[in-house]
């Protein structure tokens, strides 16, 4: 049996489900975004464009600077996990980070509703720390929230993922890094994450994908506008009845993230050839 | 923080340069853990709060009553529960089922298009599935699929394939080849050098993925409401209408109960990881 | 557990049809509306009717939740299903009207002796579609200001007050756009009623016509100036906690919604409404019957029941301080004065006929929000 035949067979199962039971779906949901009144147009991305064009671009930047400060929150963990020298310090940072892990988006964006806001908790604790005034504190519920939110939610994400692949990393190069006297920040930027580099990019990857498609972190904690297509597309459905422009909306979602995961892919291809 | 307590004795000299270094130590482990804590201490508070509002730092009365209403003998929160977890675990297996020989195939064997099959597994994430599932439920409604559990797990695979197909094939690509062509030149089957080899090495990965897909279903709503409900009730449907109409008590009594399963899951998964890397080195 | 091990047991078969007596109750609303069927209505249904069961399903909040029922009577009206699997819906108004109008419902209105009961207008057209016959109102709810008087002691009493309050106040107003909720719409649509050029009737009664959407350029300049200055929240529960937390002094919010915050404990007890001039729209939230209910006769028992007059004072009025679906004096003769002026603590019966109004009809309805979003938000 030939190599292709083999792959072409294993992956077979798990492509079928995600065809049949969602690609097919959602075939008519993308001939819909081109059709306007019947007839086959690009009316629906006109119109997107028109009233959205801020959002999109919004969208694509809160999801990207948040994936960045993810990564380095990963790395800055996993780093901390692998090369810390401290077992009590790494042992508390290894019980605390996961926890926001288990916290299912809706509730992250409740509980930082009330955690942000001026009167929020966090800014009660300072003022009551003495660390603030109450006429210093100000209301992050705006693009500054759906960071933290997205960064507090994700980021143990990709450190579960990075830590794993860092611990499972040869030990013997980075004890001689560290008998020559290197730095251990050096270490984890030269040696470490170098090797660890695929499930780093694969972790932000999904991250990326996930925020993309979260509704109620734009919906409970950013008042303001411009705000995130999956709160546009929501708008569209439930005070327009608007599939067309919804749908529209969509696949330009996809188009974002589908470019995301090809920059990644071909520079993976690449670099395993 | 207690930094200070917790570390160890040391000889006088050595002494003080550690209590040094626990300063900033103690300093971020500090800060990490109010950000941390800080919002699931809000929770924990608001499943207790009978009373709280502005200008009061903490609630004005605590009490159970929310816990009541969850819990109330018409309600179905804990079939809700169970019915949550046995969904979780059932899409856990068969997304792993379906995830760990593609992830393989991905890695390891030379597949045409490989980059668009991996870019269609992240479709289902990628494209917002509000306006989809009208089709989606039309198709589950055509195959009689509603309102049973297949149907449910089904939806919930198709989710959590995104995470496990592109954690399995990082996982994979991750172990290193020469391991696997040693075994295979000692005689060793395909299939056995997989199961002795390379399956152990990539089961961290394979862990963490599996860990994922059971958060990824346990928190699902609109799947679970479109083809579970009204037969199978889970309990992100109770999550979902508290928490977007802001009864921010029932919400947060409702992720709490959520947090249970979670949280034994992960704890499942990482002993049965450490016993079993540990077995196979002996192999 | 036991369902659990039925539904394993049903594994890979197609879906077990409901017990016969087996009523499937589905509503949009906060959690309070589905711990009602559940927990009050449930009961007492079966008491009246032995071997009927009643569950319930909540869709969420604001109009996303009776989207998501529209979405499965298309789905299974698409699917071809023969017997669907929902008996009762609670949805609200604007979803009633593509609802008659695909032939999902069934009219049920005239079989049922509560049916008599009900004359206001809200029940025969829903923005502008006829729906007299398909539905019957559960209650009727009503948007208004929320304030704090702690922070305002004597609150703007009409769009143009507000408007002068709010710039020499800034940010003490909230409210949350048109992307998190209908207080915000209808904070919307009451200023477009105030200060739109058109005629505020036409555009609640109809008939459609072109030329009066160019006559709200004014008010929307004017609208996008106060925005500025006020504080934007995330959601009607978002106004909601602003409010509970200081943050602003004022807002619109559902009359429901805020009386069920002050029975939770998330609100300080001495906040208050106002229902500003000209007014601002409200909305009944109504119960339907699919045609193809598996126990028609059985929803409609239901129905009938939670509009009686009884029910309506007892559960609608008594226990949710909300205003019944039914006319109001079938309801008022069930109660005692004091529940029954609890209703009007801020909000006066007269204020109620003068300044709640309905929404405009749907195309003026969505003609305003777009123009919002090219105008205002944009």
């Amino acid at each position: 049996m030939s190599k292709r035949l083999l792959g072409l067979i294993l992956v077979l199962p798990a492509l079928a489900t995600i065809t049949l039971l969602f690609i097919v779906p959602l075939g008519a949901s993308v001939v819909g975004a081109f059709e306007v009144e019947g007839r086959y147009g690009l009316g629906n991305f006109d119109k997107a464009f028109a009233l959205y064009s801020q959002d999109i671009l919004f969208t694509v930047v809160i999801v990207s600077l948040s994936t960045a400060i993810i990564g380095l929150v990963a790395i800055a963990i996993g780093g901390y996990l692998t090369l810390g020298e401290n077992p009590h310090a790494v042992a508390v940072l290894r019980w605390l980070y996961r926890w926001p892990l288990f916290i299912p988006f809706i509730v992250v964006g409740q509980v930082l509703r009330t955690f942000l806001a001026k009167n929020g908790m966090m800014n009660n604790t300072l003022v009551s720390l003495g660390i603030l005034t109450p006429l210093e504190t100000t209301s992050f519920l705006d693009w500054r929230g759906i960071v933290i939110a997205f960064v507090w939610k994700q980021a143990p994400f990709v450190a579960l993922l990075v830590s794993g692949a860092m611990a499972s990393l040869d030990r013997g190069t980075i004890e001689a890094a560290r008998n020559l006297g290197a730095s251990r920040l050096r270490i984890l930027i030269e040696i470490v994450v170098p090797q660890v580099a695929t499930t780093l990019i694969v972790g932000l990857v999904l991250s990326f994908v996930t925020m993309m498609s979260v509704l109620s972190v734009p919906l409970m904690i950013n008042a303001q506008s411009p705000t995130m297509i999956t709160a546009d597309i929501a708008f569209r459905l439930n005070a327009y009845r608007d599939y067309g422009v919804a749908n529209a909306l969509g696949l330009i979602s996809l188009l974002i993230t589908a470019s995301i995961a090809w920059i990644y892919l071909r520079h993976n291809v690449r670099s395993r050839a | 923080m207690t930094s200070l307590a917790t570390t160890t004795p040391a000889t006088g000299r050595r002494l003080p340069r550690i209590d040094l270094w626990w300063l900033p130590r103690g300093l971020v482990l500090g800060l990490l853990a109010f950000i941390i804590f800080g919002p699931l201490t809000n929770l924990v508070l608001w499943t207790v709060a009978e009373r709280w509002y502005f200008p009061h730092a903490l609630p004005l009365e605590y009490g159970f009553s929310y816990w009541q209403r969850v819990f109330s003998p018409r309600g179905n929160a804990m079939e809700s529960l169970a019915n949550s977890v046995f969904v979780a675990t059932l899409t856990v297996i068969a997304a792993l089922a379906l995830a760990v020989p593609a992830g393989y195939a991905l890695a390891r064997l030379k597949l045409p298009l490989r980059s668009l099959i991996l870019i269609a597994f992240l479709i289902p994430q990628a494209f917002p599935n509000l306006p989809v599932y009208v089709n989606i439920a039309r198709l589950f409604y055509g195959l009689g699929l509603n309102g049973t559990i297949p149907g449910v797990v089904l939806v919930h695979v198709t989710h959590g394939l995104v995470y496990a197909v592109w954690i399995a094939t990082a996982a994979f690509s991750a172990v290193d080849r020469e391991l696997e062509e040693a075994a295979r030149s000692i005689g060793a089957s395909a299939l056995r050098a997989f199961r002795d080899v390379t399956l152990p090495l990539a089961a961290p990965g394979l862990m963490a993925s599996a860990i994922f897909v059971f958060l990824e279903s346990l928190d699902e709503f609109t799947g679970s409401f479109f083809v579970g409900a009204p037969d199978v009730n889970l309990l992100p449907l109770l999550l979902y209408t508290a928490g977007a109409g802001g009864n921010y008590q029932i919400a947060s009594i409702t992720a709490l109960l959520l947090l249970v399963p979670s949280i034994a899951f992960m704890l499942v998964v990482e002993r049965f990881l450490k016993a079993d890397v540990l077995s196979r080195v002996g192999h | 557990m036991k369902t659990l091990f039925n539904a394993a047991l049903a594994l890979g078969l197609a879906a077990t049809p409901a017990a016969a007596a087996e009523l499937t109750v589905v509503t949009a609303g906060d959690q309070n509306m589905v711990e009602y069927v559940s927990e009050y209505l449930g009961p007492l249904f079966e008491k009246e009717n032995p071997g009927a069961k009643v569950r319930v399903v909540g869709t969420g909040p604001g109009d996303a939740g009776s989207q998501k029922i529209l979405e499965r009577f298309e789905a299974q009206a698409k699917a071809g299903s023969a017997k669907w699997d929902v008996d009762v819906a609670v949805v609200h108004e604007k979803f009633a009207g593509p609802m008659v109008e695909a032939g999902y419902l069934e009219a049920y209105r005239d079989k049922i002796p509560s049916g008599k009961l009900v004359t206001r207008g809200n029940a025969d057209m829903a923005l502008g579609t006829r729906v007299s016959g398909y539905v019957m109102p559960m209650f009727n709810s009503q948007t208004a200001l929320a304030y704090n008087p702690n922070l305002l002691a004597n609150p703007p009493k009409s769009y143009a007050e507000l408007a002068e309050w709010a710039k020499a106040n800034p940010k003490q107003f909230g409210y949350n756009g048109i992307k998190g909720g209908a207080s915000g719409v209808s904070f919307v649509m009451g200023w477009i009623y105030a200060f739109g050029e058109g005629d505020a009737g036409k555009l609640q009664n109809g008939p459609f016509e072109e030329a009066e959407t160019k006559k709200w350029d004014k008010a929307l300049a004017s609208l996008k100036d106060f925005t500025r200055h006020a504080t934007l929240t995330p959601g009607n529960a978002g106004t909601l906690d602003l409010l509970s937390r200081g943050e602003i002094a004022m807002g619109p919010v559902w009359v429901d919604m805020f009386y069920s915050w002050q029975a939770d404990g998330r609100l300080p007890p001495d906040l208050k409404l106002i229902l500003p001039e000209p007014g601002m729209p409200g909305q009944p939230m109504h119960y339907v019957v699919p045609a193809k209910s598996p126990n028609r006769e059985l929803a409609e028992k239901f129905v009938a029941m939670a509009t009686s007059p009884k029910v309506q004072a007892e559960g609608i009025v008594k226990r949710f301080n909300w205003y019944p679906g039914i006319d109001a004096q079938h309801v008022q003769a069930e109660l005692d004065d004091a529940t029954w002026n609890k209703l009007f603590k801020d909000i006066t019966p007269e204020d109620l006929a003068k300044n709640g109004k309905p929404f405009p009809i749907a195309p003026y309805n969505n003609a305003i929000l777009e123009a919002y979003e090219r105008q205002v938000s944009n």
